[in-house]
């Protein structure tokens, strides 16, 4: 691969300044005068129907400046469920934490105490959390129609893929192995919570907000409250992580608007870290049932998913479960029922289809090779997908690059041993698993103006969720300008003066908006070509829209192995993971710096997410109970491992200088790979996440 | 929050007189109370900020008798040498509690007279705690809830400083409106049984001022393990409190209590018992883990603390060996 | 081995950002008049070397305080219950959940924000070593790492990475990029070794 000038070296992040002197300003650090503070009454049920609210005590407050209910406020959030009507404030209530009136006042402890003062009647209705119990015939019907929520065609029917014929694929397998595995609905809990600022002047409405995309944030608030989107302007400087769960527009900005709306000053409106938590959305829990069909040489067949969603009652989510597509096999069917209960919402959470569904097919696919008493790194090598969906060429592929150096730096065939093997109550093990992502092409915009100084002002609409989105923006512009990163000047973050981007979700940003910034930038040293460097207070502008399509018959995807050793105490059941190695091929990569946290971030996250992560309901009241950093056992400190980050840059002939995705794949085969060391470890699988100590006590007594 | 008047007491007479004001409310470092506030768990006119009394943060050392002000620190405890040299397993225990955040604002009255972090109460579930009649986690989600000593309800005491306390044979020193009174450690702690709302036997308007240990004997070896339910700040799924009276290699007396398993600080003395003058052999410290788990009663989900606790009797105590 | 060095931030030269019009920080102000039957103190607290005089209702917690009354929003309000550390400050030296101290406590105190590590325009070593390092991702819990590393170091000098990762794990980072912490904490502090460099 050839060597770039700024593409490729790692760089700082160019507002790293901002972040460590506490001058970066995100939304809730931003004021502006006669601002109300508000806050959100919410259900306590998690199914029923409203059937009086009672504000007189509220509106009798001293600095109680505006009330919303269902009743003055009909407003939908489209966005929020793309099968139903979701107003802001529904009845009825659907889940424990849905939103039932928003109050402003003065300061924000007099708004917590006015959302206390309003009764509300509930006529509490039955309700299902399980997906499964939620299809059975005589279970409580959430939204009209049924609980199997609609496919992408309207049909009530489960979203399929299928290609060969499942039934020959068994037929011509020696093996069948099958199982069923569950995850969890675990919660994004980005460290900043909702927090958004509205202002009307006149009809013209601009709402400070942290969100992962101010351009479809921005369209959507402007359908949502029927005004045209000229009126509208998203701003968001600084932003405390999403992880998916802040993209296009949420309630609470919606919200916001309508309590400025009526009190007729700005309102701030401010989750609190519970209602973050419960209110907004999680990871989808799964149900799925796998299996699969395998000839004695350990060569594929067939491999079968039935899966259940969780998708809370609302349809904010896709709630597929992916990874199949990792095994080349012949015959494949996946079927997976996206289905409403009465748990919080399900929607996107750092790539939302996969963690958990990989979970399950690695646990499956490890048995199958221990079962055939073939190394599981062999069997993977083995059945590894060369062409999408065995059918369609990738336009580069480093997977078998990422396991094998993955597996050297990691000594594989050292640290591997038979399952429960290891004298002495703590025993160490080895796992791995892969993973890969789509990694497409599409439209995005870029403006870069050049003045007569020769700073490049490169206009974004990016808002960089922690990502160093404005930095990577910053090194293609200064790649493809052939000028130093110090000359180019980053406008991001707001609707006024920043073009269309992507937004920060499906880690499309270096992709698609890189590509825009390179474009603009070629545009721009045309003009600089043919008319010279701009003098005095001229400026040449170039601001180009595009969408790239990868050429047809091929598919672009980036590429995952990850590998953990872990030492399970096998008699107080405590797990611990030791050694992690990360190998992934995404292109070229950017900025090493950056993406190397990246990388460092997600595989961590994700063994949260296989060790500890997980909402836990009452069954019997369907709330939720330990909502939370506590409650939730995030990983802190002393739960991390050092994370070794290899790379496999394979040459990719798109995207800015061959860069593919990389934010979402961190955390793809993660969980599995510490469920797979684990198994490793003590010779027994946990097939539900998360893989906590009563667990493992269970499976061992 | 609630709007509520926070009044700094002269002294401890002044304290006392304080909370007798109505729907007035002790705090010492705020770590746990303040977010009780916010829950609306506990919802004060008055919060008598005791850390405001000068002197209530000292250890002192008479004749070998060491009292430690109950508004101490944590952190403070967990780093004094006379209480790291001679009563190691309440270093330990201070060193185990949450984070350095905590530690450096959470005293070790406030850690002693924590209330219960079972997930039911602390959602507002009209529990036995909140004032309710009934404990929702016997049918609910009991994971880390009791195996010793439940009914009717099923908390686990969330301390870590007091199964130290009660290992270390330590008196509590309680003022309050009717005086001074002096109660044995082990004697502080209620069981639902005796009060189903409160973990303690503190009368209104009470407060535990200071702490006494007796004088170090010579040969004592004591620690404290804790099983956390991540690395770092959660409280004890199970811990073990040991004090080791030795000879040379022979255990003279043993006091054996652990944390995370039963609503107060659970003492072992059929442990204790087989531990007095044995030589602590694994063999002998694997026996004291099957008798400590003796009479476990857990419930649907919690049945995973008996081998645990086992495993973590025979290992402190072999730790001490 | 960054490529934007201390220099060019702390003399403002080279731009790399451009911020968009921006609303009122929250600058000190409080609400408008009192609210009525809602005890308030006036109280004397030290603020990053500064004696600040201000009024506050008993039930403002010190960071509702710092933020929204003496303009100091660096140190941020992740979950307001004592269980991330995104609010972390120094009171009297030690680090502190300043969600979970009443402001009124303070009186007489002495309190160290994230504002008040930089001297004279000079970055704190902790700083360039975040900056360097690539500690913060989304940022918002890197005022609380900070000052929970300034509390380390200032008792601490040279820590071993394990005495850094007990230090500073009442700080969650849900980007969960802890060893880019660790690894800038040690490099401030100069122990970072050979063998726990980045490999970037």
């Amino acid at each position: 691969m050839n060597t770039l000038n700024s593409v490729g070296h790692p760089s700082s992040r160019i507002d790293a300044l901002l972040r460590v002197t506490g001058r970066a300003d995100y939304t809730g650090d931003l004021r502006l005068p006669d601002m109300l503070y508000a806050r959100v009454l919410r259900s306590p049920h998690p199914h029923a129907r409203i059937r009086r609210i009672d504000l007189s005590r509220a509106q009798a407050m001293p600095g109680v400046k505006a009330i919303l209910t269902r009743e003055n406020c009909d407003v939908i959030w489209g966005s929020g469920d793309t099968r139903n009507q979701r107003y802001l404030f529904n009845n009825p209530v659907r889940f424990a934490g849905d939103a039932v009136a928003a109050v402003a006042a003065v300061d924000r402890h007099v708004a917590e105490e006015a959302i206390r003062a309003i009764q509300v009647d509930y006529e509490t209705l039955p309700f299902v959390l399980d997906p499964e119990e939620a299809l059975k015939p005589g279970a409580v019907e959430i939204q009209p129609g049924g609980n199997l929520s609609p496919n992408n065609r309207s049909e009530r029917k489960p979203e399929v893929y299928s290609r060969g014929k499942i039934d020959d694929g068994f037929k011509a397998a020696d093996h069948v192995f099958e199982d069923h595995y569950t995850s969890s609905h675990i919660n994004n809990a980005q460290l900043e919570p909702r927090v958004a600022i509205a202002q009307w002047e006149s009809d013209h409405l601009t709402v400070y907000t942290p969100t992962q995309g101010i351009s479809n944030c921005h369209t959507e608030m402007a359908k949502d409250l029927k005004i045209p989107p000229e009126k509208v302007r998203i701003v968001c400087h600084f932003m405390g992580g999403g992880f998916g769960n802040k993209n296009q527009n949420h309630d609470f900005e919606l919200m916001a608007a309508m309590l400025a709306k009526q009190a007729g000053v700005p309102v701030k409106l401010e989750f609190t870290r519970k209602e973050d938590f419960v209110s907004v959305h999680g990871r989808w829990p799964t149900k799925q049932y796998y299996k699969v069909g395998v000839r004695n040489d350990g060569t594929l067949t067939a491999i079968q998913l039935r899966g259940y969603s969780g998708m809370g009652p609302y349809r904010k989510g896709a709630g597929g479960i992916g990874g199949i597509e990792i095994y080349q096999c012949p015959h494949v069917e996946r079927s997976v029922y996206p289905v409403y209960t009465n748990m919080a919402v399900s929607a996107n959470l750092r790539a939302p289809d996969y963690p958990q569904g990989v979970f399950g097919l690695e646990s499956l696919m490890d048995d199958v090779a221990y079962s055939l008493k073939m190394d599981p790194l062999d069997f993977r090598l083995k059945n590894m997908t060369r062409k999408f969906n065995d059918q369609v060429p990738y336009t580069s592929i480093g997977l078998e690059e990422c396991i094998r150096r993955g597996a050297e730096a990691f000594e594989w065939k050292k640290k591997f041993h038979a399952p429960g093997e290891g004298a002495g109550p703590i025993k160490r093990g080895a796992g791995m698993a892969m993973g890969s992502f789509f990694s497409n092409m599409g439209r995005s915009s870029a403006v870069i103006d050049v003045d007569a100084q020769g700073m490049y002002h490169l206009h974004v609409g990016v808002t960089d969720v922690g990502t160093a989105a404005k930095t990577t923006m910053a090194l293609i512009a200064a790649e493809e300008l052939g000028v130093p990163l110090e000359k180019i000047n980053v406008i991001w973050g707001d609707t006024a003066r920043c073009p269309y981007s992507v937004g920060e979700s499906g880690s499309r940003t270096t992709t698609h908006t890189g590509h825009a910034v390179v474009e603009a930038a070629k545009d721009l040293k045309r003009q600089i070509a043919e008319k010279g460097m701009p003098q005095g207070s001229d400026m040449l502008t170039a601001s180009v829209n595009t969408n790239p399509a990868v050429v047809p018959n091929s598919a672009r995807y980036s590429f995952v192995a990850h590998f953990a050793e872990v030492e399970v105490d096998t008699e107080a059941g405590h797990v611990r993971v030791i050694r992690y190695v990360a190998a992934h091929d995404s292109g070229r990569v950017v900025n090493p710096l950056t993406a190397t946290s990246q990388v460092k971030g997600g595989a961590t996250m994700g063994i949260g997410m296989a060790l500890h992560e997980e909402l836990l309901y009452d069954r019997a009241s369907g709330t939720p109970l330990n909502a939370g950093y506590y409650g939730a056992r995030v990983m802190t400190h002393l739960d991390a491992p050092e994370v070794e980050v290899l790379w496999i840059e394979t040459e990719d002939p798109y995207g800015p200088f061959g860069a593919k995705t990389l934010g979402e794949p961190t955390i793809i085969p993660s969980v599995a790979a510490v469920a797979n060391a684990i198994y490793n470890a003590i010779g027994k699988r946990v097939r539900d996440l998360p893989i906590t100590r009563d667990k493992i006590l269970g499976v061992l007594a | 929050m609630k709007a509520f008047a926070n009044v700094n007491p002269r002294d401890l007479k002044d304290a006392v007189a304080q909370l007798q004001k109505p729907n007035a409310v002790p705090v010492g470092g705020g770590s746990d109370l303040l977010g009780m506030v916010k829950e609306h768990l506990v919802e004060p006119d008055v919060l008598v900020h005791l850390r405001a009394v000068r002197g209530l943060d000292q250890v002192s050392n008479k004749g070998g008798e060491v009292a430690i002000g109950g508004l101490i620190t944590l952190d403070t405890l967990s780093h004094e040498s006379l209480i790291r040299d001679n009563y190691k397993v309440l270093a330990e225990a201070a060193e185990s509690v949450a984070t350095p955040q905590i530690r450096n604002a959470g005293t070790l009255a406030g850690n002693v007279c924590q209330r219960p972090w079972c997930w039911y109460y602390r959602n507002n579930f009209p529990c036995f705690k909140n004032g309710g009649n009934r404990c929702f986690s016997i049918t609910g989600e009991n994971k880390f809830h009791a195996i010793f000593g439940g009914g009717p309800s099923f908390i686990v005491h969330p301390s870590d400083t007091a199964p130290a306390l009660v290992a270390l044979d330590a008196k509590f020193r309680v003022t309050g409106p009717a005086g001074d009174r002096t109660i044995p450690a082990a004697d502080f702690f209620a069981l639902p049984k005796a009060n189903a709302s409160r973990e303690n036997v503190l009368a209104p308007a009470e407060v535990l001022a200071s702490i006494h240990l007796p004088k170090a004997a010579r040969g004592v070896r004591s620690t404290y393990h804790k099983v956390l339910d991540r690395e770092a700040w959660t409280h004890a799924v199970v811990s073990a409190a040991i004090v080791l009276e030795m000879d040379q290699a022979i255990c003279k007396s043993a006091r054996v209590v652990l944390g995370g398993v039963a609503p107060i600080p659970w003492r072992l003395p059929k442990v204790e018992a087989m531990l007095a003058g044995q030589r602590i052999t694994p063999e002998l410290a694997t026996k004291a883990g099957e008798v400590a788990v003796e009479g476990a009663n857990p419930l649907a989900k919690n049945g995973y603390k008996i081998p645990l606790t086992k495993a973590v009797v025979s290992r402190t105590l072999l730790s001490l060996a | 081995m960054s490529k934007i060095s201390r220099r060019r931030f702390v003399e403002g030269t080279g731009a790399g950002l451009v911020a968009t019009a921006v609303p009122l920080k929250g600058q000190q102000q409080g609400p408008a008049t009192a609210t009525p039957g809602v005890p308030r103190t006036t109280i004397q607290v030290t603020v990053n070397g500064t004696r600040r005089k201000v009024e506050v209702e008993d039930r403002w917690t010190l960071v509702e305080v710092l933020r929204d009354h003496l303009g100091l929003t660096g140190s941020k309000i992740g979950c307001d219950r004592g269980e991330c550390g995104a609010c972390t400050v120094l009171l009297d030296g030690k680090a502190v959940y300043s969600c979970s101290q009443l402001a009124v406590w303070a009186d007489g105190r002495s309190v160290q924000t994230v504002e008040g590590l930089a001297k004279d325009g000079k970055l704190d070593p902790l700083q360039q070593a975040f900056i360097e390092h690539d500690g913060p991702q989304c940022g918002f819990c890197t005022s609380g790492q900070l000052m929970s590393a300034k509390a380390l170091l200032n008792r601490n000098a040279h820590p071993t990475k394990d005495e850094v990762r007990h230090a500073m794990t009442g700080n969650i980072c849900r980007c969960s990029i802890y060893n880019r912490y660790v690894e800038s904490v040690l490099a401030a502090a100069g122990t970072l070794s050979a063998s726990s460099g980045r490999k970037a």
